[in-house]
């Protein structure tokens, strides 16, 4: 395994060294694919991939994959690098974000392995690099050096060239003798060249890959007004005589081409940022750990060579790498990123940690029990990628009008010199050059992915975790919550109050028996059960028991009874019972005689409840009650709560039902459960939310998980959805009429070309700055 | 204004020169971790430097 990864890390390093610095150079393409063949050890999946779960059984096995994308600039390339992936045999599924700079693939290795579908993209220009290892972050730096190479040539050339500009600005005509106005210009065309030739490189490479598929990207006009304006000052400086004029450009030319590269690259820090969160969620788990070895020394290790049942030595300040059982030490941890509970817990000897948690006061050792995929933290990384490169709706619309809005833009300029040639040919050129410049699709494709990156990000760190990107647009509109009562307004842990049961059976046995049925969910009654139950040897193994959600468990001939009989554990009404009147909530047990007994629990709200509930009233929202629960139960919960529309005894389908008769008097719905009994009313309602932790993250229903089950973090997420949408509203709106203003007027010749850069870099700055200001997000009470 | 014919050029090759200046402060990674470095005074050294010998008089 160990050397895989490093035959792995070398091959990669070639890759990327053959890419990254020699481009120029003719790079045999069956090298590079030979440095992809590394991915295919199924032993190295696990690095950047997850398997699937299977929908249905006897389906194929398959798997998704995180990559991190280079070489890509606006939302058409993502577009291209999706239609390639799709049309290969064995990728069922491809994400491409060009907000995160991140890809997700989900393929079959039956049909295809990693390095047949890496290799596509690749042919088109695009390197895809499997994610969150350490290799990518290495390859990112050597990126963002690069670029910053860029900008600083570009940056200095442009103020020298200035320099050599500004003597024709400020003197009289005559002043200056030809002699020297021609030294000035050579000059200024020399420190021109690095700035065309090697700053503008990635703008004219993307430009012909985009041409070579017959496809167009932001880049296209920019390179070819960068090419055009740099030919016609170049001509002027040799050949002053000539039809093209003799002005020369070269300080429009430098200033538009920093102004462009310094939007790129602030955009692109700003847009690390707030991918940032996601990123520092993934990168969480430390790269080495101390374990302590055989001869029971520590030494340090790679973390992916950590095994079930390892003993590690973790440092304060370090985060535990696996999920594990505290075997010395007392300490305090910081779990905020997993549940959302920002205050320090205390873990002593015999606790268990969870992988990504914090580690605060003093060194502890750790059984592991945990690892890699299995655990919690990675599911939550895994849901939060799959979320960044989902695409909202409205991002999708703004993908569509992209591209005719290039070709467009392609023809204005042709226009544009057309009309101003007749008057002047020179002026004509300026003209076409800054109708290529200042058109900025890249503020309309960004507008709404920059803003929902934002917001998943905030979510991610107040502990709120967002499956579906879509379901923040329907939560921006809710005017109806409902809420389901057992496990999502009260506490998961519930108390076992009183036992009766029929004569001639033991409390005893009757708990025994109904937790040997409870054993087989999740439901919290049933945890509270099975908890009251305790450890027993003498419990009774049973056989096909079966779950009917939300009404109880049923198993069929049990042991000791004769053949055909029935157990069943449950609601009443499952039960076949009368309900007895009664506080909280119960639950039956029964067989073939009847009635065996009965189990009364006490239950709590969940804290900050109450007060969730009352400020989405004060804010208009109507909030309902319903219950698989006794009608009694129900009752009592929703007068505590202050709720006033309540159902009680609802099995899920008439939850549904009841939901839907809200949904057609126009209602938008939002249903906020516990994710176990409620799962069609969960995927029904026009957002939902999941709270506590009842059922494995990956399997929850919902649009939103709050794991650490804060309800009062509720209003927050309701207003921080609208305030999203707000934003999104505003960058189309502002990218809009940006375009809709700069276009007529670079045709008309108002703007000149270095002014037409500034304004486009401006515009896609103020996108990605207005999305950065959702930062800014209360979280109460939590 | 003859030494303009030689200090333009001069001051391409100048320019020349930061660029270059600037290629090295890029690629050994002079600009990033800005914040981290300034507490690395903060740091214990693995092993202490030997003291300048004025230093070591006083």
């Amino acid at each position: 395994m160990y050397a895989c990864g490093q035959a792995y890390r070398y091959s990669m390093q070639v890759a990327v060294s053959l890419t990254d610095s020699r481009r120029s150079l003719r790079v045999d393409p069956a090298r590079e694919r030979a440095a992809l063949l590394v991915c295919d050890d199924p032993q190295e999946w696990d690095l950047f991939s997850r398997r699937c779960e299977s929908s249905h059984p006897g389906s194929p096995e398959t798997w998704e994959s995180q990559l991190t994308v280079r070489g890509m600039h606006c939302a058409a390339c993502s577009l291209t690098i999706e239609q390639s992936l799709l049309g290969i045999r064995g990728v069922t599924a491809a994400h491409v974000s060009a907000a995160s700079g991140r890809a997700s693939v989900t393929w079959c290795p039956a049909d295809t392995r990693p390095s047949q579908w890496m290799a596509v993209p690749l042919a088109l220009g695009y390197e895809l690099l499997p994610a969150s290892d350490a290799f990518s972050r290495e390859a990112e730096r050597q990126e963002a050096r690069l670029m910053l190479w860029r900008w600083l040539v570009a940056g200095f050339c442009m103020m020298q060239v200035m320099m050599y500009a500004a003597p024709g600005y400020f003197s009289a005509p005559g002043d200056i003798t030809p002699d020297i106005e021609k030294l000035l210009r050579w000059a200024s065309w020399l420190l021109s060249l690095p700035v065309v030739l090697f700053s503008c490189r990635p703008f004219f490479v993307n430009a012909l890959r985009d041409l070579r598929h017959r496809s167009i990207s932001m880049d296209l006009p920019v390179a070819l007004g960068i090419a055009v304006t740099f030919a016609v000052s170049t001509a002027a400086t040799f050949e002053p005589k000539g039809w093209w004029g003799h002005e020369v450009y070269f300080d429009s030319l430098t200033m538009f081409v920093f102004f462009l590269l310094s939007g790129r690259w602030l955009e692109q820090r700003l847009r690390t940022r707030t991918a940032g969160s996601l990123d520092l969620l993934a990168r969480r788990l430390p790269d080495s750990v101390e374990r302590l070895s055989a001869a029971g020394q520590f030494e340090r290790v790679a973390a992916r060579r950590l095994r079930l049942g390892d003993v590690i030595r973790v440092l304060p300040g370090e985060a535990f790498p696996a999920d594990g059982t505290i075997v010395a030490g007392n300490t305090f941890v910081d779990e905020a990123i997993l549940t959302g509970e920002s205050t320090a817990l205390p873990r002593a000897e015999g606790a268990e940690v969870m992988a990504g948690s914090y580690n605060l006061s003093v060194a502890v050792q750790v059984r592991i029990f945990r690892l890699g995929s299995a655990t919690l933290y990675s599911q939550i990384v895994a849901l939060m990628a799959r979320a960044a490169v989902e695409k909202p709706r409205l991002a999708m619309l703004a993908d569509r009008v992209a591209r005719p809005f290039l070709w467009f833009v392609l023809l204005a300029s042709v226009a544009a010199a057309v009309f101003w040639w007749s008057t002047d040919p020179a002026r004509a050129l300026m003209a076409a050059v800054a109708v290529l410049i200042v058109t900025c699709p890249c503020a309309l494709s960004l507008a709404t992915p920059a803003a929902m990156l934002a917001s998943a990000g905030l979510l991610a760190r107040n502990g709120v975790l967002v499956r579906r990107m879509q379901a923040m647009e329907a939560l921006a509109d809710i005017d109806t919550v409902i809420f389901d009562k057992t496990g999502t307004l009260t506490q998961a842990g519930m108390g076992l109050r009183g036992t009766q049961t029929r004569s001639g059976v033991t409390a005893h046995d009757a708990l025994q028996l109904a937790a040997s049925l409870a054993r087989y969910s999740l439901h919290p009654l049933s945890l509270a059960l099975v908890e009251a139950a305790g450890e027993s040897t003498t419990e009774p193994a049973l056989m096909s028991v079966q779950e009917h959600a939300g009404q109880g468990l049923e198993c069929r001939a049990p042991p000791g009874a004769q053949r055909g009989g029935r157990l069943r554990l449950g609601s009443a009404i499952f039960c076949g019972l009368e309900g007895w009147p009664g506080q909280g909530s119960q639950v039956y047990l029964s067989d073939d005689d009847g009635w065996l007994a009965r189990f009364e629990f006490a239950e709590t709200p969940r804290q900050g409840a109450a007060q969730a509930i009352s400020t989405l009233q004060a804010r208009g929202i109507e909030v309902y009650l319903l219950s698989g629960d006794q009608p009694d139960a129900v009752l009592s919960m929703g007068r505590q709560l202050g709720i006033h529309h309540l159902q009680g005894g609802c099995t899920p389908a008439m939850k549904l039902a009841s939901m839907q008769a809200l949904q057609q008097q126009g209602r938008k719905v939002l249903m906020v459960g516990d994710g176990l009994n409620d799962g069609p009313v969960l995927a029904g309602a026009h957002a939902s939310i999941a709270v506590g932790l009842a059922v494995p993250l990956a399997q929850a229903q919902a649009d939103f998980v709050i794991p650490g089950g804060q309800l009062a973090m509720l209003p927050a997420i309701l207003a921080h959805a609208g305030s999203t949408m707000r934003v999104v509203r505003q960058n189309l709106c502002w990218a809009a009429a940006y375009n809709a203003v700069c276009v007529p007027m670079a045709v008309g010749g108002l703007l000149p070309a270095w002014l037409a850069g500034l304004g486009m870099a401006l515009s896609s700055l103020l996108v990605v700055g207005n999305a950065t200001r959702l930062a800014k997000f209360k979280n109460p009470g939590v | 204004m003859d030494i303009l014919f030689l200090l333009i050029p001069v001051s391409v090759l100048l320019g020349l020169g930061v660029l270059g200046v600037l290629a090295w402060a890029v690629w050994s990674g002079q600009f990033e971790e800005l914040e981290s470095e300034g507490t690395r005074i903060l740091a214990n050294d693995p092993a202490e430097p030997p003291l300048p010998r004025g230093d070591r008089e006083a």
